[in-house]
């Protein structure tokens, strides 16, 4: 009996060790994780520098981690064990609550935010004209609804926007927070539904004397859509889904990426399929796009300061104005503006979330 | 290259375990030492040659001593290699931390070396000292064979974070030793016990601890949450890295001496020391207490001899002095132990527990911080001096979020599990049900400590340091 003991014992974890050991030999390797939206580690170059260093034991370890066989299994059981056998409220700073999966921010980092509207003061002092009018509007993340209420740290909201607010008091601030509910979030990713926030583009486009055109139709482009959260939680959650909103200023409307110096569409429904298919809305992160309503029966333009929220925005505001400029500071340095846009006779609004004005370490 | 991670895991191991159980009898000493001094140097290779070098010094003084025994010589070899070893030590070790307390008693700014410290050098310096000091002793013969006392200083599966092995209790597993199925399966779930008690318990203990520096709301409850969590953490880093040795080890046929004995369960702060460290407070009783006279001496050099012991003890685990004062409340506690409050302990279980892990979680709170001053600043604190609220939401949260894995460690760090195990092992029915369940116990052990693995950062052993 107790031999047979032993021996299961033996076997059991010789098969696991060896198995998985074999079975991570024989794969191949992946040069990117889909469910974290990175690059995974590639095998590290052998040079006797880098052996000598240590750098090569640093390098494999991050390669053996990130080549591991099962990966996503693998950490899907981190995130079980560590939410339902040690009873932890968040893994990795994610969390799950009412249905929905959201990031920690916390604590509020009002230096922070400083730093940010500190660089949007100089932007308007170095660039906006005198005629342009100047607006500011902060677009308060998941927790705002979700993380006070389930037991969770959370910034103190009021705090931090009055805090914002008074760093740009020359601009006319435009309030959001009661048209949003969590409901206009994805369950499963950061960012806000475009089909749930006509209102915001209606209350923004008002304060700004713009008019909107309200008539969109509903284009379902997904019931697939794992959000950034989905992947990063490792938790098995319910998809998303995922829809764009039509109108002909939309569809007439032409789109400009400096970066490329190229011409891309308002919508690229190709990345329904893509690593991130919130990228759908503008092509995701760009550092400089115009779009240009050529239908447009008014000569408005403006111009959007943004971080990502605004790629499912700005199209919403198309209709009631020539021209919209965004502008994301985070990939270009706010000091070669004048090289590629023109600030004349144009507005300005500040749109930011909450998550990045708490880190705008990420602004340049 | 630490245990619990990926490249041990799932490459060294596999390799070193099938290549050593493929070679010849004869063979297997050198492998094994071979695959250790890859281990050593996987992530520092310029520190090999140093370790080489102090095996190298080791084994000719050994072999010196024993050839002049009788002679003055003798003791003149013995005190070169103890020299040589210690001069090591204390130039890769304490060089910047004399300097700095040159400096900061004299106004002086005399440049620092900015020495590195070798992985695991503590370690295997105390034990190339013991097997100098046993040779001179005639406790053990000097080993002739190189491979053989290479392989003792440097064997991996201790080589870094202990247990300190004795010469005089491997010297005859280095010539032969028994491989059987029980010393494999022993040895499995020794290592696998200890594997989980790192990653799943100290690493999770840990985020606790990051999550208390960096918090802004600190509270008293989240000062002795911290401080509780603190004590747990170095308790299962340490004393899983000490299981995980000594299953690799019965692995491979050696028997290491226990480390640890359920220290957290000690009704003094004798006992405590009796149960912790054990290879370690063993080393200082044998090599430093009882030549310095132990307490067969004069109440004041009895005194003096325990403040020496207490104060090399801080010293070894760390060039600071927050461990030197950590060392220091160590030897008061046992001189007043041994004066009078030992007598008086043994009739209260109970508050005799509590006066001592009261001693030992103010211990561990000098002993994580990062100055003398930043550990009075978190005792202040503790004790409701820091001006900080009782207790914020903040701190609630973490409770809620840790609440479990800080049962699960205090009750792992009882001896309540295995006398349940032993309890039900006793019945036919029960061996039955553990000898299906323990098989799968490793395997799920296994799986979550891998899915931790791979979903973790990098968490080095405590001990490391040392």
């Amino acid at each position: 009996m107790k031999n047979k003991s032993n021996l299961f014992v033996v076997l059991t974890a010789a098969v696991f060790l060896f198995g998985l050991t074999i079975f991570g030999i024989l794969s191949p390797d992946k040069e990117f994780s889909v469910s974290e939206r990175r690059p995974l580690a590639a095998f590290p170059k052998i040079t006797a520098e880098k052996v000598f260093s240590g750098r090569f034991s640093e390098e494999f370890e991050k390669y053996s981690l990130d080549n591991f066989p099962l990966r996503d299994g693998f950490r899907r059981v981190k995130a079980l064990a560590s939410y339902c056998v040690f009873g932890q409220k968040d893994n990795n700073g994610l969390y799950y609550a009412d249905g929905y999966l959201s990031k920690l921010e916390y604590p509020e980092d009002l230096d922070s935010v400083k730093k940010a509207t500190d660089r949007f003061l100089e932007i308007v002092e170095t660039y906006a004209d005198e005629e342009s009018k100047v607006y500011f509007s902060v677009i308060p993340d998941k927790n705002y609804f979700l993380a006070e209420k389930n037991g969770y740290p959370a910034i103190n909201y009021d705090k931090f926007i009055a805090y914002a607010k008074e760093g740009m008091s020359s601009a006319e601030y435009i309030d959001i927070t009661d048209l949003l509910e969590l409901d206009d979030y994805y369950r499963t990713d950061s960012h806000w539904r475009q089909e749930r926030i006509t209102d915001v583009a209606e209350r923004l486009a008002e304060k700004m004397g713009a008019k909107l055109d309200s008539e969109y139709a509903v284009n379902k482009l997904s019931s697939d859509f794992y959000g950034v959260y989905s992947g990063q939680s490792a938790l098995p959650v319910r998809p998303d889904e995922l829809y764009c909103l039509e109108i002909e200023a939309i569809k007439n409307s032409t789109v400009y990426d400096a970066e490329t110096d190229s011409s891309i569409t308002v919508y690229n429904k190709e990345n329904v399929f893509g690593k991130d298919p919130y990228e759908v809305f503008l092509h995701g992160s760009k550092s400089l796009l115009k779009i240009e309503n050529p239908n447009s029966v008014t000569d408005k333009k403006l111009i959007v300061f943004r971080d990502s929220f605004a790629n499912s925005l700005a199209p919403l505001l198309i209709s009631g104005y020539s021209e919209i400029t965004l502008v994301d500071i985070r990939y270009i340095s706010p000091k070669l503006l004048e090289r590629f846009m023109d600030f004349e006779g144009r507005d300005i609004l500040f749109l930011y979330s909450t998550g990045v004005l708490n880190n705008s370490i990420t602004i340049k | 290259m630490l245990f619990s991670g990926i490249p041990f895991l799932f490459y060294f191991l596999p390799l070193v375990l099938a290549l050593y159980f493929a070679v010849p009898k004869k063979l297997k000493n050198s492998v094994l030492l071979f695959f250790s001094l890859v281990f050593y140097g996987w992530g520092e290779p310029k520190y090999l040659f140093l370790m080489l070098f102090s095996i190298t010094q080791g084994y000719v003084f050994g072999l010196l001593i024993e050839k002049s025994r009788g002679k003055k010589s003798s003791k003149v070899f013995l005190s070169a290699s103890v020299l040589v070893s210690l001069l090591l030590l204390s130039y890769c070790k304490y060089a910047d931390f004399s300097i700095e307390t040159f400096n900061s008693l004299t106004g002086l700014s005399v440049p620092l070396l900015k020495v590195a410290l070798p992985i695991g050098i503590s370690f295997y310096t105390f034990q190339i000292l013991s097997y100098a000091v046993d040779v001179y002793r005639s406790v053990v013969p000097a080993q002739k064979n190189y491979i053989k006392l290479a392989l003792y200083i440097s064997m991996f599966p201790q080589l870094i974070a202990g247990p300190i092995v004795r010469y005089s209790d491997i010297v005859s597993q280095l010539d032969t030793r028994t491989h059987s199925l029980e010393n494999a399966a022993y040895g499995i779930r020794r290592f696998v016990i200890g594997l989980s008690k790192k990653v799943l318990i100290a690493n999770v203990l840990a985020e606790l601890g990051s999550a208390f520096k960096e918090s802004t709301q600190q509270s008293v409850l989240f000062f002795w949450l911290y401080a509780i969590a603190c004590t747990l953490q170095i308790y299962f880093d340490f004393s899983g890295y000490s299981d995980m040795a000594i299953g690799l080890g019965r692995i491979f046929g050696f028997r290491f001496l226990e480390n640890f004995d359920y220290p957290y369960i000690s009704s003094s702060i004798t006992q405590f020391w009796r149960r912790w460290h054990m290879s370690l407070g063993s080393w200082f009783r044998d090599y430093l207490y009882i030549p310095l006279g132990g307490n067969r001496v004069g109440k004041m050099r009895w005194l003096f001899n325990i403040f020496v012991v207490w104060f090399a003890t801080g010293i070894w685990h760390g060039a600071a002095w927050n461990f030197v004062l950590w060392g220091l409340m160590y030897a008061v506690l046992l001189v007043n132990e041994k004066l009078w409050l030992l007598k008086r302990l043994n009739k209260s279980k109970v508050l005799s527990r509590i006066y001592t892990m009261f001693f030992v979680v103010i211990g561990f709170v000098i002993f994580d911080a990062d100055t003398v001053d930043s550990a009075f600043g978190t005792l202040e604190h503790m004790f409701g001096f820091g001006g900080v609220s009782a207790v914020t939401g903040e701190t609630l949260y973490y409770l809620k979020s840790f609440a479990v894995v800080l049962v699960i460690a205090i009750i792992g760090s009882t001896p309540l599990v295995k006398k349940l195990c032993q309890a039900v092992k006793n019945t036919k029915a029960g061996s039955f049900v553990l000898s299906v369940a323990e098989p799968i116990c490793i395997v799920l052990l296994l799986t979550a400590c891998t899915a931790y693995l791979v979903d973790g950062s990098f968490n080095p052993f405590l001990y490391f340091r040392f």
